[in-house]
């Protein structure tokens, strides 16, 4: 299981264009992908449970990356982040 | 009426009064490219954005500009009204509802102020996706001139 932190900087917060980014990057994972902010946890890989955590800009969002491939796929997933949130 | 199929075609109807086109020729890719699912968009005559379903609604932003929407038989709806309205920040848009709250086809979501959309050099035009595509075997969406909460957008078969 791999682990990192992400604050948000985009000023709209997790929307639903940067949130359906998000979830289309995560279901190209093979790995089990969650994603938790502010106590509430969602799969990342369902657009309706991720716009459901209404995550603000300066959210801090954790994400859990488990499977077979989860260093590549944890790097991946940062990396998406640091780009589009 | 008399006959009952066995697989039941459902409906999604207008959020807004207008003209129903294909969710390609919406001017945005995220809507345009399926990504965030598959359904319809219309062009909006009238800023009175109605639930298209009977179910709960399930988030509301601070900004007032896109709704989730839960049917009964679980779909997820998302109604996004406009394209990077979310820059107003709540201006133009006057809520009518709370997360969790059950609503019927027709109840009022959200009155939006398409002039003032336009004025700010935005498109008020309202894509209507399924986000979980996994619970339809097909949907099928409708073009033409729609009635808010009245006309057919889009018919779908649950799995």
């Amino acid at each position: 299981m791999q682990k990192f932190n992400y604050s948000i900087k985009e000023p709209e917060g997790l929307h639903a264009r940067p949130a359906g980014l998000l979830v289309k990057c995560a279901q190209s994972c093979s790995s089990n992908v969650k994603v938790e902010v502010k106590g509430q946890t969602a799969d990342a890989k369902r657009l309706f449970a991720v716009m459901g955590l209404g995550a603000a800009q300066n959210d801090q969002l954790t994400f859990t990356v488990e499977g077979s491939k989860e260093s590549t796929e944890c790097a991946k997933l940062k990396a998406f982040c640091e780009e589009n949130l | 009426m008399i006959f009952h199929k066995k697989e039941k075609s459902c409906a999604i109807y207008a959020p807004v009064s207008g003209k129903a086109v294909e969710l390609s020729q919406v001017p945005d890719e995220v809507f345009s490219g399926k990504v965030l699912g598959d359904g319809a968009a219309v062009i909006p005559e009238d800023g009175t954005i109605v639930s298209p379903v009977d179910g709960t609604v399930a988030t509301v932003p601070d900004t007032h500009h896109a709704y989730y929407v839960r049917s009964k038989d679980g779909l997820e709806i998302l109604i996004h009204v406009g394209i990077d309205t979310v820059d107003l920040k709540g201006e133009g848009f006057q809520n009518f509802v709370k997360a969790g709250q059950n609503i019927k086809t027709g109840d009022i979501l959200v009155k939006a102020d398409l002039n003032l959309i336009r004025e700010k050099g935005l498109n008020p035009i309202v894509p209507v996706v399924i986000t979980n595509m996994d619970a339809v075997n097909r949907i099928s969406a409708t073009k033409g001139i729609m009635e808010a909460g009245k006309t057919t957008l889009i018919t779908y078969e649950r799995k």
